[in-house]
């Protein structure tokens, strides 16, 4: 025998709720963390060593940093935008995208110059030509490699081992810590349907936890190479 | 054909960027509609024909140059509304990284070689296949006399919208002492400066550039066809490599274009223009609104770089801008399909 309620059709909508902010967040570090993770961007398996490819792109920044040559600086150009042009549409967007900002910036910067000094505009715009470049080739470069082989290519040119080993460090915290955040977040949101108007007093408590996780787990990671022979010194990393 | 700045007054820039202005807005709408996205990359390619095309120069009788526009050919390939996208395209790179073509003349440009050259063309095309295929037995040889004949009919009058453009500025601008101000020529000469050149020489150019790709890619890539695009819609994916080895040879062979030496007709710098000599007597002024006129400094003009090797500058320009119109048509694809799919949900 089932009682009465159960036999009712409910029609229950939530309200519409202001906690947009959970959403988004955990968009924007799904976002990231799959940059990260998914070693997004196509290094192709027959690509050049990431050692090889660093000292090209450094060299090229270098020398069209430096050169006073108009025709070296548009080869440099026409060639970088001639292989962009074999890539996937999505892929020049995000090169694109960074590069016109940095230009853009630089614009900015140049402003005042070029409006006090009108004759001096065609040497401000090969500035800005120089800034876009280096920038595309930086971001190309980016594109086209693994966050772990740049690291290494990293060391292979002697940066000291402190450096490389913040930044591996670093990346692989990103990951952790955002993964950490997602999960909160995303319990978050599953426990609090519908109208909720404390929602924003939670992210405080996901703030406080990510940081407590995160001294957590450095001072286990520093325990851990204690343990396997670290002696404060990073030259033999 | 490329009007520089300060020839027309900034009068008939505006009057002449605001008849763009509808004309790209139904472009747009039709090309957004009727391309599938995966051909607009390919439309890249038609834009960088265009692009390869004018940077050929040929030597015209009376010292000056002209060149071919390919308009034709790409409405031939995609349609006129993405011919007149794709030019307009090639034109922005042109103005603004190497000078060719005025930016306050933009507008005008556009409405010759974009608008007006395309559109005539490929109705002139249409109109002259209907009145020779009249059993629509759809043989090649009639295809190509119409392409032929419609490209050069369209960039003639083309070249008549130019040089009435030209000629109406000394009649409507002048100065105190009755000195023009702008383009010094009036139609009685711009008209037939204009036109004779480009009916002996650039029109024949255009119709042999037009009709040369257009049996190419019938032959190589029947898939990049307008007709075709419309019957099949998306098509399978097919290979270009055909056409992408042809673009490289142009662009190999774009140093040709040096050959030609003189100034196309109403392209000269405000230094030139005093001296150019019209029925045996030099103009012997400067127009007060191209000596003091507005310019912007572009990185190459004319596709140069003043003094250094000309043939790997110009051979880097073709490189550049092609790869420039790829991958802005590459990217015009990613908006288009996030456009489709704002209106389905």
């Amino acid at each position: 025998m089932l009682p009465d309620w159960m036999k009712k059709s409910d029609n229950y909508a939530p309200p519409r709720d202001g906690g947009a902010f959970v959403v988004k967040t955990i968009n924007s570090i799904g976002l990231v963390l799959s940059r990260l993770k998914v070693q997004r961007g196509h290094e192709k398996e027959h690509a050049l060593p990431a050692v090889l490819k660093l000292f090209i792109v450094l060299s090229v920044i270098v020398l069209i940093s430096v050169t006073q040559s108009r025709l070296l600086l548009i080869g440099v150009l026409a060639v970088t935008e001639l292989y962009l042009s074999t890539w996937p549409a999505e892929d020049i967007l995000s090169i694109v995208k960074a590069c016109v900002f940095a230009a853009v910036l630089a614009f900015i910067i140049m402003l005042p110059a070029m409006i006090l000094k009108p004759y001096g505009i065609g040497n401000n715009l090969i500035v800005i030509l120089k800034v876009f470049l280096s920038v595309e080739l930086m971001n190309i470069f980016n594109h086209t490699t693994q966050w772990n082989h740049i690291t290494g290519a990293l060391r292979k040119i002697h940066i000291p081992g402190i450096f490389v080993f913040t930044l591996d460090i670093t990346l692989k915290y990103i990951v952790l810590l955002g993964t950490l955040i997602n999960d909160l977040l995303t319990s978050l949101r599953l426990r609090s349907v519908g109208k909720n108007n404390k929602k924003y007093q939670s992210v405080g408590g996901v703030m406080g936890v990510t940081f407590m996780k995160s001294t957590e787990m450095s001072k286990e990671m520093y325990e851990a190479m204690v343990c396997r022979g670290f002696t404060d010194d990073y030259s033999g990393l | 054909m490329h009007i520089p700045e300060n020839y027309l007054s900034p009068a008939t820039c505006g009057v002449m960027a605001a008849a763009m202005v509808p004309v790209w807005a139904h472009a747009v709408k039709k090309v957004s509609v009727e391309l599938p996205k995966e051909k607009m990359p390919l439309l890249g390619v038609g834009a960088a024909f265009s692009f390869l095309g004018m940077m050929f120069n040929v030597p015209l009788v009376g010292g000056t140059t002209g060149h071919a526009v390919g308009g034709t050919l790409i409405a031939l390939l995609f349609g006129p509304d993405a011919a007149c996208i794709a030019v307009s395209i090639a034109l922005l790179i042109q103005a603004l990284l190497f000078g060719d073509g005025g930016i306050l003349a933009f507008g005008a440009n556009c409405f010759n070689m974009a608008f007006i050259l395309p559109y005539v063309g490929y109705f002139m095309y249409k109109l002259l296949l209907k009145a020779m295929d009249r059993s629509e037995s759809g043989k090649d040889i009639y295809k190509y006399i119409s392409a032929a004949v419609g490209s050069y009919i369209g960039i003639n009058v083309a070249a008549l919208f130019a040089a009435v453009e030209f000629g109406i500025q000394p009649l409507l601008f002048t100065d105190a002492n009755g000195l023009a101000l702008y383009c010094p020529y009036d139609l009685s000469v711009s008209i037939p400066a204009m036109l004779i050149p480009h009916l002996l020489v650039a029109g024949v150019v255009e119709a042999v550039f037009t009709v040369a790709i257009y049996a190419f890619v019938r032959k190589t890539a029947p898939d990049m066809l307008y007709e075709n695009i419309k019957q099949t819609g998306s098509a399978t994916e097919a290979k270009h490599s055909p056409i992408f080895a042809l673009v490289a040879v142009l662009i190999a062979a774009t140093p040709l274009g040096l050959l030609a030496t003189g100034t196309a007709w109403g392209e000269w710098g405000a230094d030139e223009i005093a001296e150019i000599e019209n029925a045996g007597q030099a103009l012997g002024y400067t127009p007060a609104g191209l000596a003091n006129g507005w310019s912007l400094d572009v990185i190459m003009p004319d596709y140069t770089l003043g003094g250094v090797n000309e043939v790997a500058a110009y051979i880097f320009s073709a490189i550049l801008g092609v790869a420039l119109l790829i991958i802005f048509f590459k990217l015009a694809s990613l908006f288009i399909k996030e456009n489709k799919n704002g209106y389905a949900s």
